[in-house]
Protein backbone atom coordinates (compact mmCIF):
# COMPACT_ATOMS: atom_id res chain seq x y z
CA UNK A 1 0.00 0.00 0.00
CA UNK A 2 1.47 3.20 -1.01
CA UNK A 3 1.65 5.84 1.49
CA UNK A 4 -0.93 8.76 0.21
CA UNK A 5 0.63 11.96 0.26
CA UNK A 6 -0.63 14.24 3.58
CA UNK A 7 -2.18 17.02 2.72
CA UNK A 8 -3.52 19.36 5.49
CA UNK A 9 -6.79 21.08 5.70
CA UNK A 10 -6.37 24.71 4.95
CA UNK A 11 -8.62 27.85 4.53
CA UNK A 12 -9.44 28.69 1.13
CA UNK A 13 -7.60 30.75 -0.76
CA UNK A 14 -7.98 34.36 0.63
CA UNK A 15 -9.27 33.04 3.82
CA UNK A 16 -13.24 32.47 5.38
CA UNK A 17 -15.56 34.69 4.73
CA UNK A 18 -16.46 36.67 7.59
CA UNK A 19 -18.91 35.19 9.82
CA UNK A 20 -22.30 37.54 9.82
CA UNK A 21 -22.75 38.31 13.32
CA UNK A 22 -23.56 41.95 13.03
CA UNK A 23 -27.31 42.94 14.50
CA UNK A 24 -29.49 43.81 10.63
CA UNK A 25 -32.14 45.77 12.32
CA UNK A 26 -35.90 45.42 11.01
CA UNK A 27 -36.64 48.27 8.35
CA UNK A 28 -38.08 51.52 10.78
CA UNK A 29 -41.50 52.61 8.94
CA UNK A 30 -42.19 54.77 12.15
CA UNK A 31 -40.31 56.76 14.62
CA UNK A 32 -40.76 55.74 18.40
CA UNK A 33 -42.67 59.24 18.55
CA UNK A 34 -44.57 59.10 15.60
CA UNK A 35 -45.55 55.49 17.32
CA UNK A 36 -46.80 57.01 20.44
CA UNK A 37 -47.92 59.86 18.86
CA UNK A 38 -50.49 57.72 17.06
CA UNK A 39 -51.40 55.47 19.86
CA UNK A 40 -52.40 58.22 21.75
CA UNK A 41 -54.19 59.73 18.72
CA UNK A 42 -56.13 56.49 18.19
CA UNK A 43 -57.23 56.02 21.60
CA UNK A 44 -58.50 59.51 22.13
CA UNK A 45 -60.50 58.85 18.54
CA UNK A 46 -61.75 55.63 19.98
CA UNK A 47 -62.20 57.06 23.25
CA UNK A 48 -65.01 59.73 21.28
CA UNK A 49 -66.43 56.80 19.72
CA UNK A 50 -67.06 55.17 22.50
CA UNK A 51 -68.49 58.27 24.23
CA UNK A 52 -71.17 58.63 21.70
CA UNK A 53 -72.43 54.88 22.02
CA UNK A 54 -72.63 55.39 25.92
CA UNK A 55 -74.65 58.35 25.42
CA UNK A 56 -76.78 56.86 22.56
CA UNK A 57 -77.14 53.85 24.42
CA UNK A 58 -78.07 56.17 27.94
CA UNK A 59 -80.49 57.84 25.94
CA UNK A 60 -82.60 54.67 25.35
CA UNK A 61 -82.27 53.60 28.61
CA UNK A 62 -84.07 56.99 29.78
CA UNK A 63 -86.50 56.55 27.22
CA UNK A 64 -86.82 52.46 28.39
CA UNK A 65 -87.29 54.06 32.00
CA UNK A 66 -89.70 56.73 30.94
CA UNK A 67 -92.03 54.21 29.14
CA UNK A 68 -91.69 52.08 32.36
CA UNK A 69 -92.71 54.90 35.08
CA UNK A 70 -95.66 56.62 32.48
CA UNK A 71 -97.77 53.08 32.73
CA UNK A 72 -96.54 52.12 36.46
CA UNK A 73 -100.01 53.80 37.70
CA UNK A 74 -102.01 52.06 35.96
CA UNK A 75 -100.32 48.66 37.17
CA UNK A 76 -100.12 49.81 40.50
CA UNK A 77 -103.45 50.72 40.77
CA UNK A 78 -104.38 47.09 39.38
CA UNK A 79 -102.35 45.18 41.54
CA UNK A 80 -103.47 47.27 44.52
CA UNK A 81 -107.02 46.34 44.15
CA UNK A 82 -106.42 42.82 43.43
CA UNK A 83 -104.05 42.66 46.55
CA UNK A 84 -106.77 44.30 48.82
CA UNK A 85 -109.32 41.55 47.86
CA UNK A 86 -106.64 38.95 48.48
CA UNK A 87 -106.16 40.22 52.26
CA UNK A 88 -109.84 40.20 52.70
CA UNK A 89 -110.01 36.60 51.36
CA UNK A 90 -107.38 35.72 53.55
CA UNK A 91 -108.94 37.35 56.50
CA UNK A 92 -112.02 36.05 55.93
CA UNK A 93 -110.38 32.34 55.52
CA UNK A 94 -108.45 32.98 59.03
CA UNK A 95 -111.91 33.44 60.63
CA UNK A 96 -113.16 30.39 58.87
CA UNK A 97 -110.27 28.26 60.11
CA UNK A 98 -110.10 29.84 63.56
CA UNK A 99 -114.10 29.98 64.18
CA UNK A 100 -113.72 26.89 67.06
CA UNK A 101 -110.29 27.61 68.69
CA UNK A 102 -111.43 29.68 71.55
CA UNK A 103 -109.94 32.96 72.99
CA UNK A 104 -108.98 33.51 69.22
CA UNK A 105 -109.76 36.61 67.25
CA UNK A 106 -108.27 37.39 63.60
CA UNK A 107 -105.02 39.12 62.74
CA UNK A 108 -103.80 39.14 67.10
CA UNK A 109 -102.26 35.92 69.09
CA UNK A 110 -105.38 35.55 71.40
CA UNK A 111 -106.05 39.02 71.60
CA UNK A 112 -102.38 40.14 71.64
CA UNK A 113 -102.05 42.50 68.51
CA UNK A 114 -98.62 41.61 66.62
CA UNK A 115 -98.00 45.85 66.22
CA UNK A 116 -98.70 47.93 68.77
CA UNK A 117 -97.30 50.84 68.28
CA UNK A 118 -99.24 52.39 65.52
CA UNK A 119 -102.64 50.26 65.40
CA UNK A 120 -104.29 52.41 62.25
CA UNK A 121 -101.26 51.76 60.07
CA UNK A 122 -101.49 49.81 57.21
CA UNK A 123 -98.40 46.81 57.59
CA UNK A 124 -98.08 44.66 55.07
CA UNK A 125 -98.39 41.12 55.83
CA UNK A 126 -95.23 39.23 55.72
CA UNK A 127 -94.94 36.93 52.19
CA UNK A 128 -95.02 33.79 54.19
CA UNK A 129 -98.34 34.95 55.80
CA UNK A 130 -99.63 36.37 52.74
CA UNK A 131 -99.44 32.78 51.16
CA UNK A 132 -100.60 30.97 54.30
CA UNK A 133 -104.35 29.64 53.54
CA UNK A 134 -103.60 29.14 49.30
CA UNK A 135 -101.68 25.68 47.98
CA UNK A 136 -97.53 25.40 48.59
CA UNK A 137 -97.81 25.64 44.94
CA UNK A 138 -98.60 29.21 44.33
CA UNK A 139 -96.49 30.13 46.76
CA UNK A 140 -93.70 28.35 45.00
CA UNK A 141 -94.39 29.83 41.43
CA UNK A 142 -94.08 33.33 43.36
CA UNK A 143 -91.41 32.82 45.45
CA UNK A 144 -89.02 30.40 43.02
CA UNK A 145 -90.11 31.03 39.36
CA UNK A 146 -90.72 34.90 39.29
CA UNK A 147 -86.33 34.87 38.98
CA UNK A 148 -87.25 33.20 35.88
CA UNK A 149 -89.33 35.43 34.41
CA UNK B 1 -102.32 37.68 59.28
CA UNK B 2 -101.59 41.17 61.05
CA UNK B 3 -104.31 42.51 59.62
CA UNK B 4 -107.21 42.99 62.38
CA UNK B 5 -110.25 41.76 62.48
CA UNK B 6 -111.98 45.46 63.01
CA UNK B 7 -109.18 46.95 60.77
CA UNK B 8 -110.96 48.89 57.72
CA UNK B 9 -110.50 46.71 53.98
CA UNK B 10 -112.44 48.10 50.97
CA UNK B 11 -115.22 45.87 50.63
CA UNK B 12 -115.23 43.60 47.10
CA UNK B 13 -118.11 45.95 45.48
CA UNK B 14 -115.67 48.52 46.05
CA UNK B 15 -112.67 47.55 44.57
CA UNK B 16 -114.01 45.75 41.46
CA UNK B 17 -113.83 47.69 38.24
CA UNK B 18 -113.38 47.66 34.85
CA UNK B 19 -109.78 47.24 34.32
CA UNK B 20 -107.57 47.83 31.46
CA UNK B 21 -107.35 44.40 30.03
CA UNK B 22 -104.07 45.15 27.64
CA UNK B 23 -100.61 43.32 27.67
CA UNK B 24 -97.31 44.52 28.80
CA UNK B 25 -96.19 45.48 24.82
CA UNK B 26 -99.42 47.31 24.13
CA UNK B 27 -99.17 49.45 27.10
CA UNK B 28 -95.31 50.45 26.36
CA UNK B 29 -95.87 51.31 23.06
CA UNK B 30 -98.84 53.48 23.96
CA UNK B 31 -96.92 54.68 27.64
CA UNK B 32 -95.82 58.22 25.67
CA UNK B 33 -99.25 59.44 24.87
CA UNK B 34 -101.11 57.61 27.64
CA UNK B 35 -98.54 59.19 30.20
CA UNK B 36 -99.63 63.08 28.52
CA UNK B 37 -103.54 62.00 28.21
CA UNK B 38 -103.48 61.08 31.76
CA UNK B 39 -100.91 63.08 33.37
CA UNK B 40 -103.04 64.83 36.29
CA UNK B 41 -104.58 61.57 37.02
CA UNK B 42 -101.45 59.75 37.14
CA UNK B 43 -99.37 62.30 39.60
CA UNK B 44 -102.74 62.40 41.89
CA UNK B 45 -102.90 58.60 42.32
CA UNK B 46 -98.40 58.29 42.99
CA UNK B 47 -98.21 60.73 44.87
CA UNK B 48 -101.30 59.47 47.24
CA UNK B 49 -99.30 55.67 46.91
CA UNK B 50 -96.13 57.43 48.25
CA UNK B 51 -97.40 59.92 50.57
CA UNK B 52 -99.46 57.67 52.48
CA UNK B 53 -98.14 54.19 51.77
CA UNK B 54 -101.42 52.73 52.46
CA UNK B 55 -103.17 50.95 49.33
CA UNK B 56 -106.98 51.60 51.26
CA UNK B 57 -106.19 55.33 51.03
CA UNK B 58 -106.35 55.27 47.38
CA UNK B 59 -108.58 53.60 46.25
CA UNK B 60 -110.65 56.03 43.99
CA UNK B 61 -107.04 57.75 42.70
CA UNK B 62 -106.49 53.81 41.37
CA UNK B 63 -110.44 54.05 40.00
CA UNK B 64 -109.41 57.34 38.53
CA UNK B 65 -106.54 56.36 36.63
CA UNK B 66 -107.85 52.92 35.37
CA UNK B 67 -111.15 54.83 34.16
CA UNK B 68 -108.65 57.59 32.22
CA UNK B 69 -106.58 54.51 30.54
CA UNK B 70 -109.75 53.07 29.61
CA UNK B 71 -110.99 56.20 27.95
CA UNK B 72 -107.78 57.06 26.41
CA UNK B 73 -107.40 53.39 24.39
CA UNK B 74 -110.78 53.61 23.25
CA UNK B 75 -110.04 56.56 21.85
CA UNK B 76 -107.08 55.27 20.47
CA UNK B 77 -109.03 52.24 18.96
CA UNK B 78 -111.86 54.58 17.46
CA UNK B 79 -109.41 56.64 15.43
CA UNK B 80 -105.84 55.20 15.48
CA UNK B 81 -106.54 51.57 15.44
CA UNK B 82 -104.37 50.50 12.32
CA UNK B 83 -101.49 52.44 12.99
CA UNK B 84 -101.70 51.10 16.80
CA UNK B 85 -101.33 47.70 16.00
CA UNK B 86 -98.85 48.13 13.57
CA UNK B 87 -96.75 49.99 16.05
CA UNK B 88 -96.93 47.30 19.54
CA UNK B 89 -96.23 44.66 16.91
CA UNK B 90 -93.12 46.37 15.88
CA UNK B 91 -92.04 47.02 19.75
CA UNK B 92 -93.25 43.48 20.45
CA UNK B 93 -91.55 42.09 17.61
CA UNK B 94 -88.56 43.85 17.20
CA UNK B 95 -86.38 43.39 20.50
CA UNK B 96 -86.34 41.05 23.53
CA UNK B 97 -86.90 44.18 25.60
CA UNK B 98 -89.48 46.18 23.98
CA UNK B 99 -87.34 48.84 23.42
CA UNK B 100 -88.36 52.03 21.35
CA UNK B 101 -85.19 52.43 18.92
CA UNK B 102 -86.58 49.95 16.52
CA UNK B 103 -89.88 51.42 15.95
CA UNK B 104 -89.33 54.63 14.76
CA UNK B 105 -91.11 54.38 11.64
CA UNK B 106 -93.81 53.01 12.66
CA UNK B 107 -94.03 55.06 15.44
CA UNK B 108 -93.54 58.44 13.66
CA UNK B 109 -96.46 57.07 12.16
CA UNK B 110 -98.89 56.57 15.07
CA UNK B 111 -97.67 59.96 16.36
CA UNK B 112 -98.50 61.69 13.48
CA UNK B 113 -102.31 59.77 13.40
CA UNK B 114 -102.34 60.85 17.32
CA UNK B 115 -101.61 64.49 16.83
CA UNK B 116 -103.81 64.73 13.84
CA UNK B 117 -107.26 63.17 15.25
CA UNK B 118 -106.88 63.22 19.05
CA UNK B 119 -104.86 65.90 19.53
CA UNK B 120 -102.43 63.96 21.75
CA UNK B 121 -98.52 65.20 21.36
CA UNK B 122 -95.84 62.38 22.26
CA UNK B 123 -93.54 63.41 25.38
CA UNK B 124 -90.44 63.91 25.28
CA UNK B 125 -88.03 60.65 25.86
CA UNK B 126 -87.09 61.22 28.98
CA UNK B 127 -90.59 63.27 30.19
CA UNK B 128 -91.80 60.77 32.61
CA UNK B 129 -88.15 59.95 33.80
CA UNK B 130 -87.68 63.15 35.24
CA UNK B 131 -89.53 64.85 38.64
CA UNK B 132 -93.07 65.75 38.46
CA UNK B 133 -94.64 68.74 39.83
CA UNK B 134 -98.42 68.61 40.86
CA UNK B 135 -100.90 70.52 42.29
CA UNK B 136 -103.53 68.99 44.55
CA UNK B 137 -106.29 69.71 46.45
CA UNK B 138 -105.62 66.77 48.90
CA UNK B 139 -104.33 67.57 52.40
CA UNK B 140 -100.78 66.89 53.17
CA UNK B 141 -100.72 63.83 55.36
CA UNK B 142 -99.86 64.77 59.05
CA UNK B 143 -96.55 64.58 60.37
CA UNK B 144 -95.99 61.70 62.42
CA UNK B 145 -95.38 62.95 66.16
CA UNK B 146 -92.28 61.69 68.33
CA UNK B 147 -93.67 58.32 69.96
CA UNK B 148 -93.52 58.78 74.06
CA UNK B 149 -92.73 55.81 75.54
CA UNK B 150 -94.34 56.15 79.52
CA UNK B 151 -92.14 53.29 81.05
CA UNK B 152 -88.92 54.57 80.16
CA UNK B 153 -86.13 54.44 82.74
CA UNK B 154 -85.57 58.21 83.99
CA UNK B 155 -82.24 59.57 82.86
CA UNK B 156 -79.05 60.30 84.64
CA UNK B 157 -78.87 63.69 85.40
CA UNK B 158 -76.10 65.91 83.66
CA UNK B 159 -73.99 66.25 86.83
CA UNK B 160 -74.17 63.25 88.29
CA UNK B 161 -71.21 61.43 89.69
CA UNK B 162 -69.64 58.90 87.03
CA UNK B 163 -66.07 57.74 89.24
CA UNK B 164 -64.06 55.36 87.29
CA UNK B 165 -65.24 51.17 87.06
CA UNK B 166 -64.35 49.52 90.45
CA UNK B 167 -63.26 46.61 88.56
CA UNK B 168 -61.96 47.84 85.18
CA UNK B 169 -64.26 46.61 81.92
CA UNK B 170 -65.64 42.85 81.91
CA UNK B 171 -65.20 42.80 78.01
CA UNK B 172 -64.62 39.00 77.66
CA UNK B 173 -63.53 38.89 81.13
CA UNK B 174 -60.20 39.18 80.40
CA UNK B 175 -58.90 42.95 80.96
Amino acid sequence: MATAARKQDMPPEGGYRAIPYKRIPARQFFSGSTLIAGYLGMTAGAAYVFYLNSLHNHIEEIEARSGRLAIQPILVAERDREYLKQLRRNRDEEAKLMANVEGWKVGTWYGEPIYETKPDAFIEPAFHEYYAHTDDWSRRLRQFFVWWS
Amino acid sequence: MSILEDAYLPTDEELTTQEVNLSGPVLKAAAFHYGNACLAENNEFMLCRTETNDPRACIKEGKAVTNCALNFFRQVKKSCSAEFMQYYNCIDKSSTDQAYSPCRKTQAVFDKCMKDNLNIERAPFDYFARVQVHKTNRPRPLEEPIPHYPNTPVALPEDAPKPPAKYGSRYLGLW
